[in-house]
């Protein structure tokens, strides 16, 4: 293992998912020395097990988080552990968010504005995806905003895609290829996806963008060095409580060791980030470091997935595929008040057929988790061959009341444990069931024999450490860098003021991008 | 099955998808099923709650006792809480898992028995189903285990998990496995 640097670096980085690697390639490739700190275990592609047994090894991340409220956020399913974090079992559905999403407090009167709009993350938008590849089709995407056309060509339509893409029409809904971030043809060294449907346990062969297959290759060539099994426990400041100076460490042999550096980036996931600012509190900053606005920990939002099944009598090969889906709808996207006289408000989209596997949470099998015995082997004879599915995601509002806060319970290092409550609000609830029920109306149109709807179900977690214009109301400017401590930087779709309904990573890159870019660009002014 | 695999059995199986275990003082190989019939010692259920999960499994998903759902639980509650492949981790319970299965398991018995005077394990179809069928709803008087209908449910998804999410599983399913990285052993003992 790489020995932590002892001397005072450029860059610390907490954790080595989407953002983190990509803060370390661009900050490495500008010839800052940088370190990567993982709390979690290291991962070789061999370790990508083909198994949704053997997947849940890359879930949930260390101390155990509290969840209360109605609707918890599923912290162990969404996080990631291990190096890559919680890319390497993210199903790489990258979407655009609209230009709507961006203005929601302006336009409608509700929730939070982001300090920025569409244009401003367009550039960086295109930048990645010509980085990481996304496959796609932007012609029959109508409801994309503007950008520069995907560069691999659409995912292949399968037969369940076909049918559930029928069911859409009879409707008179449009369906477009699905923008993935997986391989359609050999894309920058990295070869062509089999649609073996495994993207849940890890991709291996690197057709997949995660961590493992961008930016950590790049961040270690340009000389970033990557500490797995090493877990913060503090954010440490100096005696002004203005600058960052490094963080505390934990090692796998139980050593406390302090890294130095200029700057600090936190990229450990929605609930750690917060929770390590709030653990991190000192005399300047008593309630928590970069917590003067009080927002620190406020305004979580997760999405609420409606999960839609149906039985065909078609032959569907539901295992076959990408885990993220083939094709996308998104009808009433930019009208966020269309259910308004349902009592609903915000967008939704589907991501529609999933390649599905018989176990699992979301396996075929718990797809009727009220069917057992006999009556369960005959479903599962039948479904493991006629399945269909999609999955709504819905916009979950922003909750100042939905929040991180730390538990009197403390690890086994002594940090206090993280408790996340959160409850939708009555409008999200209400929007998911405009979704639920049209997704059921959608696979009966398609001539499902059979066609239901599951449970809400929690998918990505947002907010916590919002971005915002003002340092009264929000923990960081609209490069996340935090407005109280300005060489403390923080990465991830914690950053989100509010949810909209899109799969969150690839807008979470394109903020990594536009942010250090601007921290290269103003390197002296951040350090201070 | 056999009650005690032969050595020619162990050796075709050729090390994958084999747990080691100790039994007699020799170490051998053993599929999970195997283990289970073999009656190869448990590491963190006592006999009773393992006949009790055994039962449980096998009327939840039927083939589930045979695939192994005993010797799946047991040795991932024994497991270090990093490798985990239950699903509970998933689920909002805290590590370890183990006190989980241990009250569930030890409510049904007591239910079973102030309902039929029998453990889970030795009741009929009838009664068995019909206790079941309570726990699925949450309708058992008096339960003090974990909350009935997450308890069903988890115990319902290991049974699947061993009888659906192996390559047997998929097989029997008549579904291609299509591995990219084939499991080096059902659910993660390092060979």
């Amino acid at each position: 293992m790489t020995a932590l640097p002892t001397e005072k670096i450029d860059a610390v980085i907490v954790g080595s998912g989407a953002a983190g690697s990509h803060f370390a390639a661009r900050l490495a490739q500008a010839g800052k020395r940088v370190a990567i700190l993982e709390a979690g275990p290291a991962r070789e592609n061999e370790d990508l097990v083909s198994s949704m047994l053997w997947a849940r090894r890359l879930k949930g991340s260390g101390a155990p988080v509290l969840e209360t409220g109605k609707d918890t956020v599923g912290y162990g399913f969404n996080a990631g552990r291990g190096v890559g974090g919680s890319s390497m079992h993210h199903y790489a559905v990258w979407p655009r968010m609209h230009e709507n999403d961006f203005r929601v407090k302006s336009l409608y009167g509700r929730s939070r504005d982001w300090p920025i709009g569409y244009a401003d993350l367009q550039a960086y938008y295109d930048r990645v995806q010509d980085e990481c590849g996304i496959a796609g089709e932007h012609r029959m995407e109508s409801t994309r905003p503007p950008g520069a056309p995907y560069p691999m060509p659409r995912v292949p339509v399968f037969e369940q895609g076909r049918i559930v893409g029928h069911g859409f029409e009879a409707m008179g809904m449009k369906v477009s290829p699905l923008p993935l971030a997986v391989t359609t043809r050999a894309f920058r060294g990295r070869p062509q996806c089999m649609w073996d449907g495994w993207c849940d346990a890890g991709c291996p062969i690197g057709a997949l963008a995660n961590a493992q297959t961008v930016h950590l290759p790049q961040a270690q060539a340009a000389g970033a060095t990557l500490h797995p099994d090493t877990e913060v426990v503090r954010v440490l400041t100096d005696a002004s409580g203005k600058r960052a100076t490094g963080v505390e460490a934990i090692t796998k042999d139980g050593q406390r060791v302090k890294v130095m550096a200029d700057v600090v980036v936190l990229a450990a996931f929605t609930i750690q980030n917060p929770r390590l600012l709030l653990a991190s509190a000192t005399a300047q900053h008593p309630d928590g470091l970069a917590n003067a606005s009080g927002t620190l920990g406020r305004f979580i939002t997760g999405h609420m997935a409606v999960p839609v099944f149906g039985l065909h009598e078609k032959e569907t090969n539901p295992g076959f595929g990408a885990s993220g889906g083939q094709l996308l709808n998104q009808e009433h996207y930019d009208d966020k008040n269309a259910h308004k006289a349902k009592g609903a408000f915000g967008s939704y989209q589907w991501m529609i057929a999933q390649a599905m596997k018989p176990n699992g949470l979301l396996g075929i099998a718990s797809s009727r988790p009220d069917l057992r015995g006999k009556a369960l082997s005959e479903f599962m004879e039948r479904a493991s061959r006629h399945m269909i599915t999609m999955t709504g995601v819905v916009e979950d509002e922003a909750l100042a009341e939905n929040r991180v806060t730390l538990s009197a319970r403390k690890d086994a290092a002594g940090v206090p444990l993280a408790s996340v409550a959160h409850t939708s609000s009555k409008a999200s609830n209400a929007l998911w069931d405009v979704a639920a029920a049209e997704g059921v109306r959608v696979f009966e149109a398609a001539g499902a024999k059979e066609a239901w709807h599951a449970n809400r179900a929690p998918m990505h977690i947002m907010g916590g450490t919002v971005m915002g214009e003002s340092a009264a109301n929000s923990v960081t400017n609209s490069y996340g860098q935090c407005h109280d401590v300005p060489n403390l930087f923080i990465g991830g779709a914690g950053l989100f003021p509010t949810s909209a309904a899109v799969n969150p990573t690839f807008t979470l890159h394109a903020l990594s991008a536009r942010s250090v870019e601007h921290l290269v660009a103003n390197w002296s002014a951040a350090v201070g | 099955m056999h009650a005690h695999p032969t050595r020619r059995e162990l050796l075709k199986a050729g090390g994958v998808g084999l747990l080691t275990f100790t039994l007699g003082g020799s170490v051998v190989k053993l599929s999970p099923a195997e283990a289970q019939a073999a009656g190869v010692p448990l590491a963190a259920l006592t006999r009773e709650e393992a006949d009790t999960l055994a039962a449980l499994g096998e009327r939840l998903v039927p083939g589930s006792r045979e695939a192994g759902v005993v010797a799946f639980v047991d040795y991932q509650l024994a497991a270090s809480s990093g490798d985990c492949m239950l699903m509970l981790q998933y689920l909002g319970v805290d590590p370890p898992f183990t006190p989980f299965y241990r009250e569930g398991l030890a409510a049904l018995n007591v239910a079973a028995r102030a309902l039929y005077k029998l453990p889970f394990a030795e009741l009929q179809d009838a009664p068995a189903d019909a206790l079941v069928d309570a726990l699925a709803e949450g309708k058992i008087e008096g339960w003090t285990g974990p909350p009935p209908p997450l308890f069903y449910f988890v115990v319902r998804n290991d049974a699947c998990d061993v009888t659906y999410g192996t390559e047997k599983g998929f097989a029997a399913l008549g579904v291609p496995y299509a591995a990219h990285i084939t499991p080096p052993s059902a659910w993660g003992e390092p060979s």
